[in-house]
């Protein structure tokens, strides 16, 4: 069952098309992997999915509902998150707040209401409270960074902030989770743990949409593959088989041959 | 816990000796100076909400601060209302006008916003200078009335002319908006604050809807900032456009970087600080004859931010918790 | 009627030009640096004064010229200076409200310094023309009113040929456009700050002698052409030195229109209200470049 799909999706930067009528579908439960060399317009789509911009035409659909034109934070409220290339930890808070704050009930609160609510409640810090901080200790093990509980963000090895990120994502509890090259300027035994974390929130029951350049990572845990090349998607399917597609060999080394 | 004990001892010593220091000192112009601190107290912590802990740069605050003097004192004068209303309808229309100049905040950010907010100010200020038959121009309004005596019964009311008397109505205030800044700080409303401040992109990925946060917190600033500004109009009994100028917002900010931005008690020990280093470079200059006192104040928000990132109050906390030195 | 317009226009022009002049050093800043100097106005403050010095000693034109000359040398070393002490310890942080404030903190120094060394008495500077004015028939103007608008004019032309003709201008766009890639294309990246800082001090400097010639030198007279500089960078887009040039003759011809035919009392908040008009239609400026992804 399609839990995400876009319809013939296009962005244009001025003249310059970014993404050019891409249509796919993103089966529930699935890993599917997004591919392409550089420039091809894989971020730009998941910029469009996760609503940093809307697109020039075309439409996106969510469990049914149009979601075209909503914005990321409304899309997070509805089950889709992500994370970013270039990682977007919130970096004077510290580990644990990252993620305390993603845990913020911030469907039903608004905030005048949370600000509101905050002067009369029971003095002590949101930060202390002890079934939040329980969750958010459980997400950090899970990805395997509890021991940085209490240092401040920007002082984790980069390494840790990205699976930081992850855990952030995961605390607003995704159906979809959308990771934009999550083991870019990792080392193999880095990018081989973040594949193990990957793994596990599939397992999970998240649907999952991945960028990413390492060939090894994305051919080992992609169930489905989506190639796009100069912003049009070329091909789709499954790894062993769009690996072998002849035009997709043509992108990669016919263009920018650094993937 | 004999810790958490201790920091209430100190506390409700702390508390004790702020409400005994009329009793023992009655000297006038100090308690003039406690007022004028305590004010700007208000002023930097409102500021300190909104650029410290969100992240908008806002360098048109005094804008706020004389839109709440000049309301509170145009409402009492003209239309005859209590001041003691005067002083909440001054923190409503000024937090009105914060919503409005959060509206360019939606899109702007640092040095844009900056501007934008300048010139917010500074168009306000030359409507206070050149709308004479309402603010009487750059003679400014005086003869503002102060705040009404309280009847405890008949023979016996409780004045509010004197500066004893406002130092207390000022302390209610401030420790009314210090508690209620310290609890927005450290509810979600705060984290969530903190979050959009270090990265807004991120706040948005994690469902944070960024242009109400803005909203909210540009109200929220300009409310206690307005109302300071009507405190302060019916104390000076006197309001010139001046209140809204640069100076008046650079003051605020020197005040706030020089404390601690981005802390609950930086604003607090920074307007304290240096409304009495003010003081005492004064004499300095009688001294000397010299005009050091704003030399003084630049190198020393220079200082604060070259060398000491957390202000005065990172000096003295060994660890700090993400912004958080709580009181 | 008619000539009143074309008058006000004229006037506009001219000023417009000087604010080019300062705004072009704001903003060149901006563009390598990610610096929002505050205190960009009070190098031209700096430069009137050297000037003021400068022709005490010698009069006419000679003293005229070499007083351009030392205000642009006095300030470009003024720039090296702030930008070593002040600026540079920050860029490692990159906030903006660091920057912001740090910038604010040596306005606040500048200002006052100068009232403490020099008085608060407005200073002339004398007229190399001896306030000598022409006639051209719809407006009439001083000559050295024209020829402050030649020499601004001049100054931003060789500022363009220096920025596009010769290696250093060049490296310095290069920075400006992409530092990492300039890195990687083995500029040196702390050259191209010092000489940006440099260059677009001494610029303020000049311009702040011709706005002094015109008007009069005073401690605080940096703040206003602050602002202006600072309405003039985001009208043109920061970091866009053609948008920089129109934003600044655009705010000079609308503000003399708006003085004469709206109200002269609200002359100085026209910028704002353009600006504040302008962002909220063009997030990035009149001129600026749209952002991609």
């Amino acid at each position: 069952m399609d839990i995400l799909r876009t319809d013939k999706l296009s962005k244009w930067f001025g003249g310059l098309c970014a993404v050019k009528e891409v249509s796919f579908s993103l089966v529930k439960g699935e890993i599917m992997g997004l591919i392409g060399p550089n420039g091809a317009g894989k971020t730009t789509l998941i910029n469009l999915i996760s609503g940093v911009f809307p697109p020039t035409n075309g439409n996106i659909l969510y469990q049914g509902k149009n979601i075209t034109r909503l914005k990321t934070h409304s899309l997070n409220k509805m089950g889709i998150a992500r994370t970013f290339q270039i990682v977007r930890i919130f970096k004077t808070l510290t580990v644990i707040e990252n993620v305390l704050t993603a845990m913020v009930n911030r469907k039903t609160y608004g905030p005048w209401s949370l600000a509101w609510g905050s002067l009369f409640k029971r003095s002590g810090a949101f930060t202390d409270n002890k079934d939040a901080c329980v969750k958010a200790e459980e997400l950090l093990d899970f990805v395997g960074i509890g021991e940085y509980r209490d240092e401040l963000a920007e002082n984790m090895p980069y390494a840790f902030s990205k699976r930081l990120e992850i855990a952030r994502a995961l605390a607003t509890r995704p159906e979809v989770l959308l990771l934009d090259e999550p083991s870019s300027g990792l080392n193999p035994k880095e990018q081989n743990d973040q594949v193990e974390i990957i793994k596990k929130i599939n397992q999970q029951g998240t649907t999952i949409m991945i960028i990413e350049h390492v060939m090894k990572v994305i051919m080992e845990i992609s169930h489905r593959l989506i190639v796009l090349h100069y912003g049009e998607k070329i091909a789709e399917g499954e790894p062993e088989k769009v690996y072998s597609d002849p035009k997709v060999i043509e992108a990669y080394l016919g263009g920018d041959a650094d993937a | 816990m004999s810790q958490d004990k201790y920091n209430k001892l100190w506390k409700a010593l702390g508390i004790a000796v702020l409400f005994a220091i009329p009793l023992v000192i009655s000297d006038r112009y100090f308690l003039h100076l406690m007022v004028m601190a305590g004010i700007f107290v208000m002023l930097t912590s409102s500021w300190n909400l909104l650029t410290g802990y969100a992240g908008q740069i806002n360098l048109g605050h005094a804008a706020f601060y004389g839109i709440g003097a000049y309301t509170s004192a145009l409402l009492v004068m003209k239309v005859g209302i209590s001041p003691w209303i005067g002083l909440f309808m001054g923190g409503f229309v000024s937090a009105f006008f914060g919503l409005l100049l959060g509206i360019p905040s939606i899109r702007l950010s640092g040095p844009y916003l900056a501007i934008t907010t300048i010139g917010f100010a500074e168009i306000l200020r030359l409507v206070a200078m050149n709308w004479v038959e309402l603010t009487r121009g750059s003679l400014g309004l005086y003869g503002i009335p102060p705040l009404t005596a309280i009847k405890l019964s008949p023979g016996f009311s409780i004045e509010f002319t004197s500066e004893r008397n406002f130092y207390y109505v000022l302390l209610i205030a401030i420790f009314l908006t210090l508690f209620c800044f310290k609890r927005l700080v450290q509810s979600e409303f705060g984290i969530t604050l903190k979050s959009m401040r270090d990265d807004e992109p991120g706040a948005e990925s994690i469902g944070v809807d960024t242009t109400r946060y803005k909203l909210a917190v540009f109200t929220i600033s300009a409310f206690f900032a307005g109302f300071a500004g009507a405190l302060f109009a019916h104390y000076q009994r006197l309001v010139s456009p001046d209140t809204l100028s640069l100076g008046e917002t650079f003051t605020i900010l020197t005040m706030t970087m020089l404390g601690g931005l981005g802390t609950l008690a930086g604003p607090v020990v920074g307007a304290i600080l240096l409304t009495f280093l003010s003081e005492g470079l004064r004499f300095v200059e009688d001294m000397v004859k010299l005009n050091v006192r704003m030399v003084i104040y630049g190198f020393l928000l220079i200082i604060t931010i070259l060398f000491m990132r957390e202000g005065v109050v990172g000096l003295f906390s060994h660890y700090r918790r993400s912004g958080d030195t709580g009181q | 009627m008619e000539s009143l317009f074309v008058q006000q226009v004229v006037n506009g022009i001219i000023i417009g030009s000087i604010y080019s002049l300062i705004a072009i050093g704001l903003t060149m800043i901006f563009g390598v640096m990610k610096i929002c100097n505050f205190a960009h106005g009070d190098y031209s403050m700096v430069g009137a004064y050297a000037a003021v010095f400068v022709m005490a000693w010698l009069p006419g034109w000679f003293g005229w010229i070499g007083s351009i000359v030392a205000a642009a040398a006095a300030v470009g070393i003024l720039g090296v200076i702030t930008e070593r002490l002040v600026f540079r310890p920050l860029l490692t942080r990159r906030t903006d409200i660091d920057i912001i404030m740090v910038s604010i903190g040596l306005f606040i120094v500048l200002e006052n310094l100068s009232q403490l060394v020099f008085g608060a008495t407005p200073r002339m500077l004398q007229d190399p023309f001896g306030s000598a004015t022409v006639n051209l028939g719809l407006f009439s103007t001083s000559i050295l009113r024209l020829f402050c608008l030649a020499f601004s004019c001049i100054a931003m032309g060789f500022l363009h040929l220096f920025l596009n003709r010769t290696q250093t201008g060049i490296a310095i766009r290069a920075t400006s456009q992409n530092r990492n890639a300039a890195l990687l294309m083995g500029i040196d990246i702390s050259h191209v700050y010092t000489l940006t800082f440099a260059l677009g001090a001494g610029i303020a400097g000049i311009a702040g002698v011709l706005y002094g010639t015109l008007f009069a030198v005073f401690p605080t007279m940096g703040a206003l052409p602050t602002l202006k500089a600072f309405v003039v960078t985001i009208l043109g887009g920061m970091g866009n030195l053609r948008g920089a040039v129109f934003g600044g003759f655009i705010l000079g011809v609308a503000e003399t229109l708006g003085g004469s035919y709206i109200s002269m009392q609200y002359k100085n908040s026209i910028g704002f209200v353009i600006i504040i008009l302008v962002l909220l239609i063009r997030p990035n400026g009149l001129f600026g470049r749209r952002e991609g992804t």
